[in-house]
């Protein structure tokens, strides 16, 4: 025992010497700070009305670095297994009577000890984060030390301890830090591998048992975790998480056991088998006496040829080098295994996959190599730098008669043929990944572009990465700056809101590629930033050529001496060649990005928001006229980037005072031409915020209206920071009446993030719609607050060869001065909510009792539109029957590029993304086909928003949205049976629960709605779902036609969700009432579980079972503070039948509602076929936070 | 002919690495003479351009070595004290490299080379084997063939012997020896043997500075008829030490002999010996020790 405290001692002595120990320590709690001082990195959960530094979040925070723990873990314990072969100290110390438990005991017990303390500085770092003074206050608690108590006893000393175990078992069995490394990666990505296999949530058991490191275990044991929960509970370990706990501490055991079985103290360690018959040296000639020297005359050769020479052979040295190491191939591998998975996973809506179109491919390339390539680049340009010097050639290869910029050139072009090497394999993968899936249209062109785009900003990094290690002078002070920097990269430069491509080495604007529109004009900005920081590329790597070391041990002041001599004519030239080139491309880029364009940091975005509050805040509600007539004359040049807009309003008085003042706001992308409207004159024209104030001459009488009359353009010239304009390209353009002048103070310009708006001097609440109930806000709907029912025509034109397309019907098409023209005339009032859309489109016409269907699609994406025509056909049946008859004769899906990811409906016209459906993968008839839904859900809108729209106040948007989602259910559960719908559910249940924990302000209940995703599409389809099965799915769709044609086109006053509830009450049984109050006035989470199934086998050949289940419920505030209540609802029993198929529900042999007492209770029925399971709510109808355990198997005995 | 003048280097951690060094190094071996840390090595990495010197001059029959590196490296062959190998590369593939990075461009030249020297060095038949694999001996074989690439006028072997068995330091001295015959060939060694049995020329360095150059033969001359050697016991040692000049002492059949250093026998019991280099070396460090205390 002594013994092992003395080496103990020694070796910790060791450890917090190096200043590696505190270099890592000082990275780590920095990091750490960084994450939980700023929002730079989301870890932990903490938003909204999670605190900060609630415990769950510390926990979370804490735990998440056990991960970059293991680099510790790696430095530190195969360190100190290492040690003494490293240091040629083994034989000194295998001599003495030390015993090998004392040795290997003290060592790992030292290594895990700085391991430890590595993670401390982590604690230190984000508590210090934490009680930074810029954190809003509100977003913080009281010190909890909790939490890191937790963490630290549950997580962070148990996980080191199993990577320490492993790697001192790897590490004292391969005697090599390299091998230990391999071993850590390799671990990685099994770890991930498994992560990935468990994804699923029907795997959850396995993910939580195989994560060693529980994190995943965590994740699940709180997954579903309220704002309140997590500020103020930390898990019990028990269940899941103690098994866990207790598993991989039981696996730590094993592995230092085995460390210490294996270890072996004579000089060989370990070794394979066949490795040992390495034949012995043989034996040399005896030295005969001395011969004649006669060596052949070599000319030494110092032209440009031989420099080429020089330069290949440097290259093919390093390349050599780098190419045959195992690092190398380690990392190619990791970097593969994880592009596979994300291929595999990549554009997965619903877990439906999409076809591997090239692009995408290629995103998934870049993406998975995104982190790994800056890794590899640090690592190599070290490696290759210092490799002279470590392998002691220096003094030998410095005395070469070399000049000083030639190795180093031949180390770029190394790590270039890296980077190239990984992307182009990667790429090899991708075009495998593609042929495998049977997909042929390889688009070679689009592989070597991209490659060569993508590639770019490693080869500036590598060239950085070897600036750094050159001018350091040391590999060491090499790899701080390297990590120092990426890191700056990764959160300090977002941090500071820089955001400049100028200011930001190697960054460049992003070119986001879309299969209608290709690369568009986002390439050419891109390009010049690339050559900008090319030659900054250069300039460094001159520099580093001057200030490279050569020799041994010089000061900083000889390097500069040296330096100076090295200042010769070609580096001067060099020099002066790249810094003349940076200074140029750099200010064609400022004149570009900041002359011709108006550049605005997202801090300056946030800022212009704050400021319209401020400054026009006080006109809210201010009475302005109502746009009732719009007619417009659209001049789309697709491939000059030309936007003209000619537009006439009809304004009219609709309130019952006469109005003096207009208050206009204008899209500050467009330039304003000419506006004409009655005698005025101009009280304010703020051109910063879009904001003017007209003082009319002649007041509007209440009824009176008036023309406005306005011609605006967007002539965007030269090419901004980042990608801008994505509404007008050459293929796909796509924009909507919102760059059109409107009226009066809008308010979804208003900040809603807490921090932002306390930090521009904004009133810290985060302005909420208007309550239901408030009688004034029923007076606008929420599309719009300046229109009612428009009277909508329009004319647009665009380039020859493509189609424009609007809402409204065609009623003209001609080709003048070599455009072509489209008038589009709609026949009835319509919502003050339309779009232009242009392209080079393929047309399938259909129809569906008399409706027109048309989907307008790029020639390569013709996969679903069949399926899309079939949807809205489904999708018209049903709602004609069902609810009201379509109010158009023509329904248009329209393709547009995927610059944004959604479907949109208009007024008989649906603009469709092309990532959203047109190339989903379908061929899978167990996958949820999204396609159908999606088309059924906009379909749905032409009723639940263009035949009913709701005020602009809480509860709308269950009107539309909520709606559109049980009408899309609907139509899908006719075609694809209950089984599709359950699979369907249990995602939306998934993404409710989920994103409840993350709600910023207050959840509300679905009839409340804030305009809140999770709760209008996610709860509202379980709650509509559930709601027809209840009630009936016909009389819910008398309900709904009901409340159709009590509001159809009617507003102001616009219906809200109370006159919805009201129909509903009315309409249906008493009995439902409580029914209704848990689904639409309450945030109601059931506990609905079966603990026990069992069936006997009755003489009558029937059978009888017997379930104990449970049932309970709780109500929920809008934090998370629950307060349990009496289940008072019936809840579905159900017995089913074996399933026949994979992936398929047994049929049910029993399936009725009963009112069930609170807590448990044994049921006993009787049923007519074999039982095989049985369940509580067993189509997860009722939101249920524990899903998984509303059915069992039936144990028949 | 090598003219070293006023030459000084003073490390950044204070060590006064070289005071003031001249020498004149003629054609021919040269021994540079010196204990652990006297400048050797220091010297020699100043004369292979890798360390600048704070002052003084190094020329070459009149080229000044230090204004233009590279054109001094196109005349040098170097082989370091410390010296490396890239483990996994064989020995021919490596000979190979380093004399493209000489300016042996020309592939069919290099080709013939590369035989010829690893042939000169023996290793020819071994040169598949990576260096890795190679023993103390063989590397400086391969450490002197890399510094023959592309006949240098200036061959600099640092402590070249050190490590070498019997066998291979002979056949290693016999390389530069013929070597020496054509250019300037400067070896450091602390082994006084190396240098009497090679140099035509030598200088004794310590702690930086020149304590003596001249001729082996002539130097050994300058000692004749003042070391005496006598056989004493171990505990006596103390008593001469504080009396006479000791040059050295060596345990011999468990007993101590001592050489001193006197114009006469200085006590009974002495007998005359021939010195040798091993006593003049001896003989110049003990003197500087002297003048430094003093």
């Amino acid at each position: 025992m002594r013994t092992l405290l003395e080496i103990f001692r020694f070796e910790w002595r060791q450890q917090w010497r190096a200043p590696l120990f505190w270099i890592m320590a000082l990275a780590f709690g920095a990091l750490a700070f960084a994450v939980a001082g700023t929002d730079a990195v989301a870890i932990g959960g903490a938003s909204g009305n999670v605190l900060r530094n609630a415990p769950m979040v510390i926990v979370r925070l804490v735990s998440a670095f056990t991960v970059l723990g293991m680099l510790a873990c790696g430095v530190f314990v195969a360190g100190a297994a290492l040690r003494d072969f490293d240091h040629d100290t083994a034989e000194l110390m295998f001599s003495t009577p030390v015993r090998r438990g004392a040795y290997l005991g003290g060592r790992l017990a030292a290594g895990y000890a700085a391991a430890v303390a590595i993670m401390l500085a982590v604690a230190l770092g984000v508590a210090l984060g934490g009680a930074m003074p810029w954190i809003d206050p509100a977003r913080i608690g009281p010190v909890d030390w909790r939490g890191y108590a937790w963490a630290y006893g549950v997580i962070v000393l148990p996980d080191m301890l199993f990577v320490a175990a492993l790697l001192f078992l790897l590490a004292t069995v391969t005697r090599s830090l390299l091998a230990t490394y391999i071993g850590i990666i390799a671990f990685v990505v099994l770890l991930s591998l498994s992560g990935l296999l468990t994804r699923d949530i029907n795997h959850h058991l396995v993910a939580a048992m195989l994560d060693p490191f529980g994190g995943r275990t965590l994740g699940i044991v709180t997954r579903y975790w309220a704002a309140d929960e997590l500020n103020h509970r930390l898990p019990a370990v028990e269940g899941l998480l103690l098994w866990n706990r207790v598993l991989w501490l039981g696996v730590s055991v094993v592995l230092a056991a085995m460390a210490f079985a294996l270890f072996r103290t004579d000089r060989e360690g370990l070794r394979l088998p066949h490795r040992r018959a390495r034949a012995e040296p043989p034996l040399l000639a005896p030295a005969t006496s001395a011969s004649r020297i006669t060596l052949p005359a070599a000319r030494l050769a110092h032209d440009h040829r031989a420099r080429l020479v020089q330069l290949r052979t440097l290259l093919a040295f390093d390349l050599g080098q780098v190419l045959r190491g195992v690092p190398f191939l380690v990392m190619l591998v990791f970097g593969l295994v994880n592009l596979v998975f994300a291929l595999a996973l990549s554009g997965e809506i619903y877990g439906t996959p999409t076809y591997p179109v090239t692009h995408a491919v290629l995103e998934t390339v870049q993406g998975s190599f995104q982190w790994l390539l800056p890794i590899i680049l640090a690592f190599y340009a070290g490696e290759l730098t210092w490799r002279e010097r470590d392998r002691h050639t220096a003094e030998v290869v410095d005395a070469f008669p070399l000049p000083d910029g030639l190795a180093l050139m031949a180390r770029l072009l190394a790590l270039v043929t890296v980077v190239l090497a990984y992307l182009a394999i990667g790429d090899l993968v991708g075009i495998a990944w593609q042929l495998g899936h049977g997909y042929t249209r390889l688009q070679i062109g689009l592989y070597l572009a991209t490659l060569a785009l993508d590639a770019t900003p490693f080869v500036l990094l590598a060239a950085l990465m070897l600036f750094f290690q050159t001018l350091a002078g040391s590999k060491f002070l090499g790899y701080l700056l390297a990590i120092v920097w990426l890191v700056a990269s990764l959160i300090g430069f977002p941090l500071l809101h820089f955001d400049h491509n100028l200011a930001i080495y190697g960054h460049a604007s992003s070119v986001p590629y879309s299969d209608m529109n290709g690369f568009g004009h986002f390439l050419a900005g891109a390009l010049w930033f690339d050559l900008y920081w090319g030659f900054a590329a250069a300039a460094l790597l001159v520099a580093a050529a001057l200030f490279h070391v050569r020799g041994t041990g010089q000061t900083w002041r000889e390097r500069v001496r040296e330096a100076r001599a090295r200042l010769r004519r070609p580096a001067v030239v060099a020099l002066g060649l790249a810094l003349a080139g940076f200074a140029l491309t750099g200010a064609w880029i400022f004149y570009n990005t900041n002359v011709l364009n108006h550049y605005e940091s997202s801090a300056e975005a946030t800022r212009k928001r704050a400021d319209y509050e401020k400054a026009y805040g006080k006109y809210k509600g201010l009475p302005q006229p109502r746009i009732s007539v719009v007619r417009t004359q659209v001049d789309i040049d697709p491939y000059g980037r030309r936007l003209g807009i000619r537009g006439h309003y009809v304004l009219v008085n609709r309130h019952d005072r006469p109005i003096d003042t207009l208050h206009v706001n204008f899209d500050t992308d467009f330039t304003l031409k000419s506006l004409d409207f009655a005698p005025h004159e101009t009280v304010s024209d703020d051109a910063r915020l879009g904001y003017a104030i007209y003082r009319l001459k002649a007041p509007l009488a209440p009824g009176a209206s008036m023309a406005f009359d306005f011609d605006i353009e967007y002539a965007p010239r030269g090419f901004t920071n980042e990608p801008s304009g994505q509404f007008l390209v050459a293929n796909g353009s796509f924009f909507d009446s919102r760059v059109l002048p409107h009226f009066g103070y809008q308010t979804a310009m208003q900040l809603t993030d807490r921090g932002d708006r306390r930090k521009y001097g904004l009133p810290p609440d985060v302005p909420r719609m208007p309550r239901l109930g408030d009688a004034k806000a029923r007076n606008d709907s929420y599309v719009s607050n300046d229109a009612d029912w428009i009277d909508f025509q329009t004319t647009v034109s665009t380039a020859p060869d493509q189609i424009a397309l609007a809402p409204g019907y065609l009623t003209r098409t001609w080709t003048a001065n070599g455009r072509r023209y489209f008038t589009y005339v709609m026949d009835r009032p319509m919502l003050d909510f339309y779009s232009w859309l242009s392209a080079r489109y393929a047309v399938k016409k259909d129809s569906y009792e008399g409706i027109a269907i048309e989907v307008y699609y790029d020639p390569d994406h013709a996969w679903n539109v069949d399926r899309m025509i079939q949807a809205a056909k489904d999708a018209l049946a049903y709602y004609q029957a069902h609810f009201t008859p379509y109010q158009y004769r023509q329904l248009r899906i329209l393709e547009f590029p995927n610059y944004r990811q959604f479907a949109q409906s208009f007024a008989n016209t649906i603009p469709y993304s092309e990532s959203l459906g047109f190339i989903a993968d379908l061929h899978d008839p167990a996958k949820i086909d999204y396609v159908y839904y999606v088309t059924a859900h906009e379909v749905a809108h032409q009723w639940w928003a263009h035949q009913v729209i709701g005020a602009d106040m809480q509860g709308s948007t269950m009107l539309s949205e909520s709606l559109a989602q049980y009408s899309a259910l609907m139509v899908m559960k006719h075609r694809y049976g209950p089984d599709q719908m359950r699979k369907f559910l249990k995602y939306e249940l998934d993404k409710y629960l989920m994103s409840r924990a993350t709600e910023t302000v207050a959840e509300e209940p679905l009839a409340r709605v804030e305009n809140q995703q999770y709760i209008h599409y996610n709860k509202g389809s379980l709650v509509f779902y559930a709601l027809q099965d209840y009630v009936g799915e016909d009389a819910f769709d008398a309900v709904l036609r009901r409340f159709l044609l009590d509001w159809q086109f009617r507003g102001p006053p616009y219906p809200d969700s109370q006159d919805f509830m009201d129909v509903l009450a009315r309409s249906l049984d008493s009995k439902w009432k409580g029914l209704l109050d848990d689904l639409f006035w309450k945030i109601t989470l059931f506990d609905n579980r079966i603990s026990e199934a069992s069936a006997v086998k009755l003489p009558d050949g029937r059978y009888r079972v017997t379930l104990k289940v449970h049932a309970g419920k709780v109500y929920v505030d809008g934090r998370g503070k629950e307060t349990p209540a009496e289940p008072d609802v019936p809840v579905d029993i159900g017995v089913f039948a074996a399933p026949t198929g994979k992936g398929l529900d047994g049929k049910p042999l029993y399936l009725e509602k009963r009112l069930l007492p609170a807590g448990d209770s044994t049921i006993t029925l009787t049923v007519a076929g074999v039982p095989a399971e049985a369940g509580i709510d067993p189509y997860n109808e009722l939101i249920d936070r524990v899903s998984g355990d509303n059915r069992r198997a039936v144990t028949v005995q | 002919m090598l003219t070293i003048r006023h030459l000084s280097k003073t490390y950044a951690n204070g060590v006064h690495a070289l005071r003031g060094i001249d020498l004149d190094i003629p054609q021919g071996m040269f021994g540079l003479l010196g204990p652990n840390g006297a400048g050797k090595s220091s010297l020699m990495r100043t004369i292979a351009t890798l360390q600048d010197p704070d002052q003084g001059s190094i020329e070459l029959d009149g080229v000044d070595l230090l204004a233009d590196k590279n054109a001094t490296r196109r005349l040098l062959g170097y082989l370091p004290q410390e010296f490396g190998v890239y483990p996994k590369e064989s020995a021919d593939a490596t000979l190979d490299h380093f004399a493209v990075l000489k300016g042996v461009t020309a592939r069919g030249e290099r080709r013939e080379l590369t035989e010829a020297l690893l042939r000169q060095v023996n290793l020819w038949d071994v040169r598949k084997r990576k260096l890795g694999t190679y023993s103390g001996g063989m590397r400086q074989r391969f450490g002197i063939a890399q510094a023959l690439i592309g006949s240098p006028k200036l061959v600099i072997v640092d402590e070249p012997t050190a490590g070498l068995d019997p066998e291979e330091r002979n056949r290693f001295l016999n390389l530069l020896a013929e070597i020496g015959e054509k250019v300037v060939v400067i070896l450091s060694t602390h082994i006084v043997a190396d240098v009497t049995d090679l140099c035509q020329r030598m200088a004794i360095i310590g702690q930086g500075q020149v304590l003596l150059t001249g001729e082996p033969r002539e130097a050994i001359r300058s000692l004749e008829g003042r070391v005496w050697r006598r056989t004493i016991d171990k505990a006596e040692l103390d008593h001469y030490r504080a009396r006479m000049t000791i040059l050295s002492t060596r345990l011999a059949g468990g007993r101590t002999l001592l050489h001193v250093l006197a114009d006469a026998a200085p006590e009974p019991g002495f007998e005359p010996v021939v010195p040798d280099l091993e006593d003049v070396y001896f003989g110049r460090l003990r003197a500087q020790a002297t003048a430094r205390a003093a």
